[in-house]
């Protein structure tokens, strides 16, 4: 375990997936707040005014996130931010289908016939939460925007 | 412990980003909380008018009159299973009024669209879809399919 958490190459294949999922998943939702608002407010476990807020802020952060993610920015950050997010959608969901709500997930697109809520998509995100999760305990910085930022610091830098 | 805390620093950089960008762009193009008058876009406001929505009681009188047309938003496989007596199909995930049953009934004529019961919202949203293609009378029942089977109302299945 301890050397797949600083194995740069496995490391680098979970930023690029999650970082391209939570990318193409947030631009239909940053595309329409209203819709994603709506799929929020499905789920009925907030009050009224609450999912247009959600709908707001919560699209940028999956794009934020999965930037850094990609590049190799703030990773320990975005992927704390991600395992977060991941955990909250998933309770959303399992309360969802505990009180048989018959709604559609609005995880990755607003597209209402894209699928409803189900535990298969408890186990989806599991295994998601899973690998947010082993990014943040991982201690590759390879390939990351940071390394290659303080390696041409230290180049530039002749008292090092 | 510092893994958590520069974790933590660099989760609210990007929390406060986030949300800046949202902002900012939802106040720019005018969707989400900054869309104008239109009802519609708000989240509670997407959908009908209260008066819209009918009780058990109320469908069933209109079902009595038979002025009604009943449509049922619910999948096809739940239809088949067992649906009101006389009702048409137009599952909401492949809802299109040009291959919908619909498509030939008058815009007038009075529709009392339902789903499972009251914890759905496929009729809600079907109805929000029906009169966006042009009906004119449009009703939700409330509490569809599982008040109107307790009720003993007439239903059907499809062999």
């Amino acid at each position: 375990m301890k050397s797949l958490l600083s194995h740069p190459h496995v490391v680098l294949i979970t930023r690029i997936f999650l970082g391209l999922l939570f990318v193409v998943s947030s631009l239909d939702k940053i595309v329409d707040p209203a819709a994603f608002a709506h799929s929020v407010g499905n789920y009925k476990l907030l009050p009224s005014w609450l999912p247009l807020t959600i709908a707001t802020i919560l699209p940028w952060l999956e794009l934020l996130c999965g930037f850094s993610l990609l590049f190799g920015l703030f990773i320990r950050g975005s992927s704390l931010i991600v395992s977060a997010m991941l955990i909250v959608f998933t309770f959303a969901v399992i309360s969802g289908i505990l009180r048989g709500l018959d709604i559609a997930c609005g995880c990755f697109t607003q597209d209402p016939a894209a699928g409803k809520i189900g535990w298969m998509k408890v186990l989806q995100n599991s295994a998601l939460i899973a690998l947010s999760l082993f990014l943040y305990y991982s201690n590759s910085t390879r390939f990351t925007l940071l390394s290659y930022i303080q390696r041409s610091s230290l180049v530039g830098d002749p008292d090092r | 412990m510092i893994r958590l805390r520069q974790a933590l620093r660099e989760a609210w950089m990007l929390l406060i980003v986030g949300a800046a960008l949202g902002f900012i762009y939802t106040s720019a193009t005018e969707k989400g909380l900054f869309a104008r008058g239109a009802p519609e876009t708000s989240a509670q406001g997407l959908g009908p008018d209260a008066r819209q929505m009918i009780s058990r009681d109320e469908a069933w009188s209109i079902y009595q009159t038979g002025s009604a047309l009943f449509v049922d938003s619910r999948h096809d496989f739940d239809f088949r299973a067992g649906h009101i007596k006389g009702a048409l199909n137009a599952p909401l995930g492949v809802y299109e009024l040009a291959k919908s049953p619909l498509k030939d009934v008058a815009k007038d004529r009075l529709l009392v669209v339902y789903c499972d019961g009251a914890e759905c919202n496929s009729s809600i949203e079907l109805a929000v879809r029906l009169m966006k293609d042009g009906f004119k009378n449009v009703r939700i029942s409330f509490g569809g399919w599982r008040e109107w089977v307790d009720a003993n109302h007439p239903t059907e299945k499809t062999p």
